[in-house]
């Protein structure tokens, strides 16, 4: 569907070029950023080899929006993310789109987007890569993780928009219902590792938000989410090994998210709350039937010294089971099964059991932020972790991970 | 008290005193200047609103964030600051959602900009007001 779509916007492009070379120009808005960032953990691996000292994590993107009409638009994003073993730079496509605008009044508007288009959780998602506009060197990953980082971000479909003036303040919403994409970090996060099968984007899903601004954004208000369904086709390697292998089956995930953020001269202040349920159906071994409940929320406070100083205080929160928040049911179940899969295959087969704190993720995060330009920022952040929740099993074994582990980083981003 | 002092003080207060002369809005001429609400130019610097009344391209003309005009118009004529239009501005862009409006670096290029585009709409200090645009009136 994507390549279709992209040789649809190209022949809208070239057809407008040649057609009106007058003013189109006036009518073509291009736009980028670039950003680099420095980690060092004092255990644990988060964007590459940070108990080293880790430069991977490297964002680039370029985007362009033609008017070609009072009705229609086209809009395109290019972005190249380096993120340790999460994501290797290869660029892609961040989304492509055509807005059309069906009604537009003084009052509001309604219209329509088609194509790859950003997925609106949260107060964040939709322009999470950009430096610019998330709320640190990274977005709070209890929230918006980066470890399934392409399955949340966008899909590929049609999502309505519109706004609406109230006396006070405006109404907004925008959703609809687009296939999603699952990488092979999708795979890690839900199903702990990379099987020889994959994880499929076939079935429609569905995405949506509502938003109050009250007195012109002093207060914010909103509430969105998300409902998909995952399909994973095993291939024969995959259950292979008795009790711990995967079978063919289905991953089913409902995601919503809470928000309120009221925005001072000087002082912002933002909390967030998601609440997940995934369902693992038919996949066997270790997934029987499994369903998690996770619950996670973040409040931060940030303050604005100068127009170009400023700093923040955050707290997060992430249980991957609402039910068992520090895992120790979890532990005591994944205890007896390992016991019982080493008892029945005489010793042949030993599960490491993974310690409870990798159910859970307790954060503080202090930052600061300096504008150097209105196209240059600095940044800096200290965090302090309890638990080992938001890593990618990916980028580490999370049998052996460990529980207390310091996050400082630094970076330095452009956008124009 | 001496006279050095007095007018040390004069010139202090003067210094101090805030700007109070409200920012004006500023319209092509050939536009019907319509009466606007706040809510009406809130949507419309947010980039929200596409089109006038009767349904040609709206373009909107800003100057820089941390430009005091820019700021003292966001304050006092949207009841907002200046970070959140870029913000709004920022998320529309890079999620392709919607666009940023036209940066200028002067009240004078703004003038001529907005003198020149049709269906233009920007802001200046009143002191700046000439013949080549319209000013709209007070937001309701």
């Amino acid at each position: 569907m994507m390549k279709y779509f992209l040789y649809l916007l190209l022949y809208l492009t070239s057809a407008i070029a040649t057609a009106e070379s007058s003013d189109w120009l006036d009518n073509l808005q291009i736009h980028g950023f670039a950003s680099q960032a420095f980690m060092l953990t004092t255990d644990n691996d988060f964007y590459g080899d940070s108990d080293h000292g880790s430069a991977a994590y490297t964002e680039f993107g370029i985007n362009s929006s033609l008017q070609l009409s009072s009705k229609f638009r086209v809009a395109g994003q290019l972005l190249s993310r380096n993120a340790g073993e999460m994501d290797n730079g290869s660029p892609r496509v961040d989304y492509a789109l055509l807005d059309i605008n069906l009604i537009s009044t003084m009052n509001g508007r309604l219209g329509a987007y088609l194509g790859r288009i950003k997925n609106p959780l949260g107060l964040y998602n939709d322009a999470r890569d950009v430096a610019h506009t998330r709320q640190g060197i990274f977005s709070p990953q209890v929230i918006y993780f980066d470890k399934v980082r392409d399955l949340t971000i966008s899909s590929d479909g049609i999502q309505l928009y519109g706004e609406y003036a109230l006396p006070y303040g405006t109404l907004l919403f925008q959703g609809g219902a687009g296939y999603p994409i699952p990488d092979k970090n999708v795979e890690y996060a839900y199903l702990g590792q990379d099987w020889q099968g994959k994880l499929k984007g076939d079935n429609l899903a569905i995405v949506g938000r509502i938003m109050y601004e009250h007195d012109g954004g002093r207060w914010i208000f909103s509430a969105s989410g998300a409902s998909l369904e995952l399909d994973f086709n095993h291939r024969p390697a995959d259950s292979a090994i008795p009790f711990i292998g995967i079978t063919s089956g289905k991953v089913g995930i409902d995601y919503s998210v809470l928000s309120a953020q009221y925005n001072g001269e000087k002082w912002q202040f933002t909390s967030e709350m998601a609440i997940q349920d995934v369902e693992f159906e038919r996949l066997g071994g270790l997934f029987e039937d499994q369903s998690n409940e996770p619950i996670a929320y973040m409040f931060e406070a940030n303050y604005k010294f100068t127009s170009k100083w400023q700093s923040f205080l955050r707290y997060e929160v992430f249980y991957l089971d609402k039910g068992d928040k520090y895992g120790r049911q979890f532990n005591k179940d994944i205890q007896a099964g390992s016991n019982a899969i080493s008892f029945l295959s005489g010793g042949a087969i030993n599960v490491p059991v993974t310690p409870s704190y990798s159910r859970y993720s307790q954060s503080w995060v202090i930052g600061g932020r300096w504008d150097i330009n209105k196209n240059l920022m600095a940044r800096t952040e200290f965090h302090w972790f309890d638990g080992t929740a938001i890593l990618s099993p990916r980028e580490n074994d999370m049998t052996t991970a460990k529980r207390d582990w310091n996050l400082f980083a630094v970076s330095l981003s452009y956008r124009f | 008290m001496s006279k050095l002092l007095r007018h040390g003080l004069l010139i202090g207060c003067l210094l101090i005193a805030p700007n109070i002369a409200a920012q004006v809005l500023i319209v092509n001429p050939q536009n019907d200047a319509p009466q606007l609400s706040r809510n009406n130019l809130r949507a419309i610097f947010a980039m929200r609103t596409p089109s006038w009344p009767d349904g040609s391209a709206l373009h909107v003309f800003v100057l820089e964030d941390n430009d005091p005009t820019h700021t003292s118009f966001c304050k006092h004529i949207l009841g907002m600051f200046p970070y959140q239009l870029r913000r709004v501005w920022d998320r529309q862009v890079f999620s392709g959602t919607g666009i940023a409006p036209i940066t200028v670096k002067t009240e004078q290029e703004m003038i001529q900009r907005v003198a020149q585009t049709k269906g233009a709409i920007g802001y200046i200090q009143p002191e700046n007001i000439n013949s080549s645009i319209k000013t709209l009136g007070e937001p309701l």
